[in-house]
Formats: C-alpha cells, structure tokens, sequence
C-alpha cells in the first residue's frame, strides 16, 4: 500500500485512501510561491518531474553551489565580468561556516621583515608532505599578497602595524629563505575576525553586481547528462518546491565534512554536500583519507582554539608541566606544522603524560602572556575557554586535544579550477565543472595544509574559477538542452526520505557513523583497525536503507534536511575509511603506526644516486581518487600521480621531495 | 601586476596619510579591544526585514532551522539547546525578537559575545527573548553541553 502510495504521489495520480493522503492533498492545494533575490528571470514552472512537487525551472549562464568565502568569491568575479550568475546556498551567506575562521590570510607582502612569495611556496609544498600539485601552489602563492591587496581595496578592514602597513602575525610552518631564516610573519589578519571580515565585504560587493542569492535552498544533485555538467537542482526549503538551475558552468564551493567524526570542530553545516553530489554523479573524490586534527580543539566540545594564541606566545605542556613540543620540533617548537604537533600530543598521551583524570588530553597553557596581549589579540578565547571547559585562561591553562578541523580532500581540480578525472594516464576536464575552497583539491594543502592558507585558498582560487570561466564563456550563450525529466531521481529519494518508515533514527544512524569514524578513523591508525572501521561503515551504510524520519512536511523540515545531509556524511565517511585502509604509508596528516615512513618513489634519506626509481603501483607519493557506488556503498579507488613541476620554473624552482622536519 | 603594484602603492600612502595625524589612537585601532571600532567604510548589507504572512508554526519551524545552522560551533550547540528548550513556548512577539537576533547581525560571533556578556549587548537587540538567552548561557543547572541536540524531541509519536 505504502509503495503504491508512492507510486502514485510521483505519476501525480491521487488515489482515494489512508492515512497518508492528507501531506499529499495539502501539497496540491499549496499555493505555488517563490521568492528570488536579484534578477527575476526566465524562471517557468514544468511539468517535467512531477506534479506533486512543483518544479521551477531557471536559466543562468553560471551556477555557484555554497556561499561561503570561495563561493562568493565566485559569484561576485562572475557577475562583475558580466555572467548572468546564481548562488544557491543553504545557509545565509555571512553565516558560512567561513565565519568561523579567525586565523588570517598568508601572503608574503613583506611588512614584518623581508619576504618572498617563493619561501611561501616552498613552506607550502613541505607543508604538504610533497603530496601538493606544484603548479597549483606556485599560482596561490604567487597571487597571495595580489589577493590581499585586493581586498584591502575591497573593503576589508585589515588590522595594521603603527606605521599603517597590514600586520602581519607568525603562524604554523611559515619561514624564511626556505626553513633557514626563522620563522615567518606572514599572516594577514583582521582582529580575531578575518572570516566574518571576507564574507561581508564580498557579499556586500556581489550585490553591486546583481547576483541573484537564492538563500536557504538546499542543493541535492548535479544535472549531468553525457560526462557534463548543466546544471543544478535544488529544494527550497521556505516552500518545498524543487528548482532546477540550468547553467553552462557550475561551481561547486560546499566546504568539508568535518561532521563524519563525533568530535570535530565544524559547524553542524559542515555535511560533505558538494563532495556527495559529485560521488553520485559517478565522479571521483581526491585524498579523503587526509583528514587534519587540529591540535587545539576544547577537550569535549570541539570547539576550536585558534592556532593564532600559539602564534602569540601561548604553549603545549604534558602532566610533568614540560613544553614537550621542543622535543619533537626543536626549530619551530610550538608552531610546528599541525600535523606534526598532533601527533606529538598523541604519543604524549599514549605514553601516559597526558593530563585530567583519564591522562586523555593535554594543557595550552596562555596565563604567562600579559593580559592586556590576550585581550587584544585573543578576545573570543576566554569566552570559548570558559563556557566549554569553565577555565580562566589568565589563570588557568585549557585542556585541549587534536580534534578534526580541516579536509585536505575534496574534488579533483587543476590550478585554474575546473574538475578533473584520470583516464589513460592523462586528467580528463569534466566540462561545465568547477570546485574552490574546501570542497575543491586543487591541491595546494596536499597531505597536510598549514594554517592560514585556507583562507588563502578560498580567495584565489574562488576568482580562478570566475577567471576561467569568463575566459571560456561569452554571457548569454543559449544553454544546450536537457532531457525534461533531468533530476527525476533526486526528487524521488527525497520523496523516499521524506516518508522513510524504517526501524532507525536519522540521529542514531549519524551517531553510529560518527562514533566509528572517531575511534577507527582518527589521528593514528592502524591496519587492523581501519579494516575493522571499513566492515563497520559498510554495515553502517547499509543501515541507512531502513531509516526512520518522523517530519512528513516539506515546508522548513529540518528532520528531512539533516536526513540528506546525512546521506551526504556517509558517501564522504566510506570513501575517507576504505582510502585510509589502503594508504600504507605515513604522509603528513595520515599517520600509521604499522607503516611510520613515508613511502616516495625514491628513498629521499639517503642521497639518491645509486638508488632505483619504484614503479608508480609501488611507492605512495599519489593521490588517491575513489568513487562510491550510491546503491551498495561499496568503493573503487584508483590513484593519480602529483604534478611536480610549478608553473614557470624560470620565475620559481620545483621543490624536489625531501624528509620533512621542523 | 605593474598596475597591482601602483595601486598597492597608492593604497598604502592613502592609509599613511590618514593616519599620519592620529598617531597616538593608530595601536588600538589596529586591534580589537577597548578601541572604539574604526572609521572604517563597512559595505552596507541590505536590512533585515522581517517576514510577513507566515503563521506562527511555520515561523518556529523556520527559526529551528535558522538555530541549528549557524557559522560556528559554539553558536550551534548554544541556540540549539535553547531552541530545544525555549522555541516551541514563545510569544508571537518573543518570537519576533529571537528572529531579529538570530538572522540580522552578520557576525555570528557578536550573538555569542552577547550571549556571554563578553561584549554588552546593541540596545535593538535587547529585550525579553536577549535576557532569556544570557540566563541559559550561564548554565546555572551546570548541564553537560557538549553537542547540539537531537531532533527527536519534536517527534509527536514518541
């Protein structure tokens, strides 16, 4: 009867019975209403999908999935060169998980000390475990104190040095004259703001432009027909109808998916959205088993201490009160690149110099600053340190644990943006498809990303995208045509979820995911672990097939979107699980205790003359592309090897792999 | 890059020569602290506005949406919770009050200042629904808050 139901609420046919019926007949005589931000344009209604959930389809000449720091810097370089542009975000665009961020922005402008954006780009590439594509880094480096400059004159209100000039602040793994001049200053920062500072000085502009904001409307799938990509369709969520955005270029700017893991330090936004569309269009993902753990996440909560208060003085201490950084990274100390210090406070732990009751954790200690730095520089920390952990940062240390904070994986892109497969040995551009900021792998962060320069990342290469894109395209070119049903199944796995009546709860099923990945998936892992993770997720996979939702509305049903959401989680869950298992080696953020080195095509330790090249199948200096199939959750992984050679080896030398210390 | 340069430039001595004559306030300004913010030319955002023809259900169901998704962390455990605990009770004008607060200012940050008293609260914001949210902030109950909720609270067969 249920299936029937079903059925027929799809085909648009009613049939006269039970108690299913009323959620359908209130949809029917709903008024159809839908507000658009911006231009009003040739949006019409179809008929094309079904009738039970009014579609509304509208043509743009680009399309920017996510409102955060990359996406709006899409959408705006987009409509200030002319394009007829949509963004479609879940959340109101200032209320980006981008607004978190209170590090700041790396560019080498030079105003603390003399600076070269090639020591930049070299602490870039060691940063990223030599897993970084060297071309995409030469051009965020290179375009870094460019980026800054320009939104300086966007507006952005930098915080400056008594002469005038932008400060400048140390952060992680940045030096000078590469790794031999001390460390580096060059973290551009506003206040503790920086992110909130980005997302309303580019919202703010993007409207000078008439982007036309389709605010709090979930994403659901890509529209792809024949390898490309047309398109987007998306349920708002104010009225339950389906839009369909027909577009010649996509961008794909969703962040990361932080929430796989039980404790992490994302918003609860953070669900993969982007990564999940684009595995469900049969594309692969890059590098998800790269997974950062800030070091200073509140022990309990999550909630992130900014590495800034390291940057300021603030220091790591073990139950014996030592500053035990200074034994693993003698040079940098504290400031040593986070994979590193998380390891390090890893092992302090497990061999029993961790702190509290259950020597779990341990301390980062600020009360020897002066209070006046800590409230100038470090304001929103007390209050954090405080409601999360209840301690007074200017008398007592915060106990503190690495948490997940950052993907380094995302969907496969070149330096100018547009993604990417791997067929016969050469990458394939998916046409009508780009990626930026989290959700994108250009890869510039590679196994590891140093902070600062996410903020970095979202900036240039959210105006790549906009740049290829206008390079490419001429506005108003007529859209190619799509099949009339073209989001037909999307609309019928919502219906699925919407009355899903199964024996388990969306929260408990999250749970379960959340749960496995955090004690198989976490900082050190181990080969019998992670099988044993892989078995479990596939179980939890297979569970979603039986899961319970109880909201049968479609207008603001926050049950159904968290239900979607976590579809999403277990797509990027699976892949980030099975790549790990695979990955035997130790690369920057991934760390194995069966297989501590890193495993490169040469020895690099020892001086490579003499020694034989590994074929590709034998060393691990590759990146991972994995593909899910939506049905089974089963994954395919293939692997791709990383561009070394920079852009202009004139203007910047290639940095050839080395051992990575601090 | 030649015209990025003579614009980075052109912009540095502007802001040299606008400061030149307020040396003494030039350290606070730079930092977030007792200085009064700076005269800084912020874009204005459109104004908030508030949403007419919505019932009163659907404005709750609206506003635990707009809770549970916040910028931050910190935010989405803190408005969830209070939302669990406060949303499905309030007043047509509370309701007004808590939707003013939660969707209009840009910072997310500033609602957790002001929730925390780190920062004193706008007077447009203050209100019944502002003083509620302080008392919960305090966590007198001294209750484990270390993740948002669960929705199941709201399921009516439960």
């Amino acid at each position: 009867m249920a299936a029937v139901c079903a059925a027929s609420r799809l085909l648009g046919r009613k049939i006269v019975s039970s108690k299913a019926l009323p959620a359908v007949c209130q949809a029917s005589n709903r008024k159809l209403h839908f507000s658009i931000y911006g231009k009003k344009g040739d949006a019409k209604v179809s008929d094309g999908i079904s009738t039970q959930y009014p579609v509304v389809d509208h043509e743009f000449d680009a399309v920017v999935v996510g409102a955060g720091g990359a996406g709006l810097r899409a959408a705006f370089g987009l409509s200030e060169a002319g394009f007829n542009t949509a963004c479609v975000t879940k959340l109101f665009p200032t209320r980006s998980h981008t607004v978190a961020a209170q590090g700041g922005i790396n560019a080498a402008l030079g105003n603390m000390e003399e600076d070269d954006w090639r020591w930049h780009f070299y602490d870039t590439v060691k940063g990223s475990d030599w897993l970084g594509d060297q071309d995409a880094i030469h051009y965020m480096t290179e375009q870094a104190p460019a980026a800054v400059v320009e939104l300086e004159n966007f507006g952005m209100p930098f915080s400056r040095t008594e002469e005038g000039r932008i400060y400048q602040r140390a952060f992680g793994g940045q030096s000078l004259k590469f790794g031999k001049g001390g460390q580096a200053h060059r973290c551009c920062c506003v206040a503790d703001r920086t992110g909130h500072s980005l997302l309303h000085t580019l919202y703010g502009r993007s409207l000078r432009y008439d982007t036309s904001y389709f605010v709090e409307y979930f994403a659901l799938d890509l529209l792809m027909e024949d390898g490309e990509c047309k398109g987007v369709i998306a349920l708002c969520m104010e009225d339950g109808s389906i839009h369909r955005f027909r577009a010649k270029n996509t961008v794909i700017a969703t962040g990361g998916y932080g929430r796989t893991y039980f404790s992490c330090t994302s918003a609860h936004t953070s669900t993969g959205d982007g990564n999940a569309m684009v595995t469900r269009a049969g594309l692969p993902c890059q590098d998800l088993e790269f997974v950062q753990f800030h070091p200073t996440g509140i022990y309990g909560a999550g909630c992130l201490i900014t590495e800034g208060c390291r940057g300021e003085g603030g220091i790591l201490i073990n139950s014996e009160g030592e500053r035990f950084m200074e034994r693993y990274a003698p040079n940098a100390k504290d400031l040593a690149s986070r994979d590193v210090v998380s390891r390090s406070m890893t092992i302090e732990i497990r061999e029993g110099r961790g702190v509290g009751p259950d020597k779990d954790h341990v301390y980062l200690q600020l009360h020897h600053l002066p209070p006046q730095q800590l409230a100038a520089r470090l304001p929103g920390i007390s209050e954090t340190a405080m409601i999360f952990a209840g301690v007074d940062v200017t008398k007592e240390p915060i106990p503190v644990l690495p948490t997940v904070h950052y993907n380094m994986g995302g969907i496969p892109t070149n330096y100018k943006g547009q993604v990417i497969t791997h067929e016969n040995g050469e990458d394939m551009v998916v046409p009508g498809l780009y990626a930026c900021g989290e959700a994108g792998c250009a890869s510039v962060h590679g196994a590891n990303r140093l902070g600062a320069n996410s903020l970095l990342d979202l900036v240039v290469f959210g105006r790549a995208c906009a740049l290829t894109i206008a390079d490419t395209n001429t506005p108003g070119e007529k859209l190619s045509p799509l099949k009339p049903n073209a989001g037909e199944a999307s609309v019928a796995n919502l219906d699925k979820i919407r009355f899903a009546n199964g024996s388990t709860r969306t929260s408990e099923i999250r749970l379960n995911m959340q749960k496995t990945m955090q004690n198989h998936a976490a900082v050190f892992r181990t080969g019998d672990v992670l099988k044993e993770g892989c078995e479990k997720m596939d179980s939890v996979y297979k569970s979603l097939d039986d899961i319970k939702t109880f909201d049968r509305g479609i207008v603001w049903n926050t049950d159904l979107v968290e239900t979607l959401e976590l579809q999403n989680l277990m797509l990027n869950a699976v892949q980030t699980i099975v790549a790990a298992e695979a990955r035997k080696e130790s690369r920057g953020a991934h760390a194995r205790e069966d297989f501590k080195d890193r495993v490169d095509e040469y020895d690099y330790s020892k001086p490579l003359q003499g020694q034989e090249k590994k074929p590709f199948e034998q060393h691990w200096r590759k990146h991972t592309m994995s593909y899910v199939d939506p049905k089974t959750g089963k994954v395919t992984l293939e692997y791709r090897p990383v561009i070394d050679n920079s852009l202009n080896a004139e203007e910047c030398a290639a940095i050839p792999p080395a051992i990575r210390s601090y | 890059m030649f015209s990025a340069n003579v614009a980075r430039k052109a912009v540095l001595s502007v802001c040299r020569a606008s400061l030149r004559p307020a040396v003494s306030t030039v350290i606070a300004r730079g930092y977030r602290g007792d200085a009064p913010e700076p005269a800084v030319i912020e874009i204005p955002l459109p104004p908030w506005q508030d949403r007419t023809g919505e019932s009163l259900d659907i404005k709750r169901k609206r506003l635990l949406y707009e809770s549970r998704k916040r910028g931050m962390l910190e935010n989405c455990i803190l408005l969830s919770l209070f939302a669990k605990q406060y949303l499905n009770t309030m007043s047509e004008l509370q309701l007004k009050q808590y939707d003013r607060l939660i969707n209009e200012p840009s910072n997310d940050w500033d609602i957790y200042y002001w929730a925390t008293e780190a920062k004193p609260t706008p007077d447009v914001y203050q209100g019944e629904v502002m003083d509620m949210l302080k008392e919960f902030a305090k966590n007198k109950d001294m209750e484990q808050r270390l993740d948002a909720p669960n929705l199941e609270y709201l399921d009516k067969s439960n």
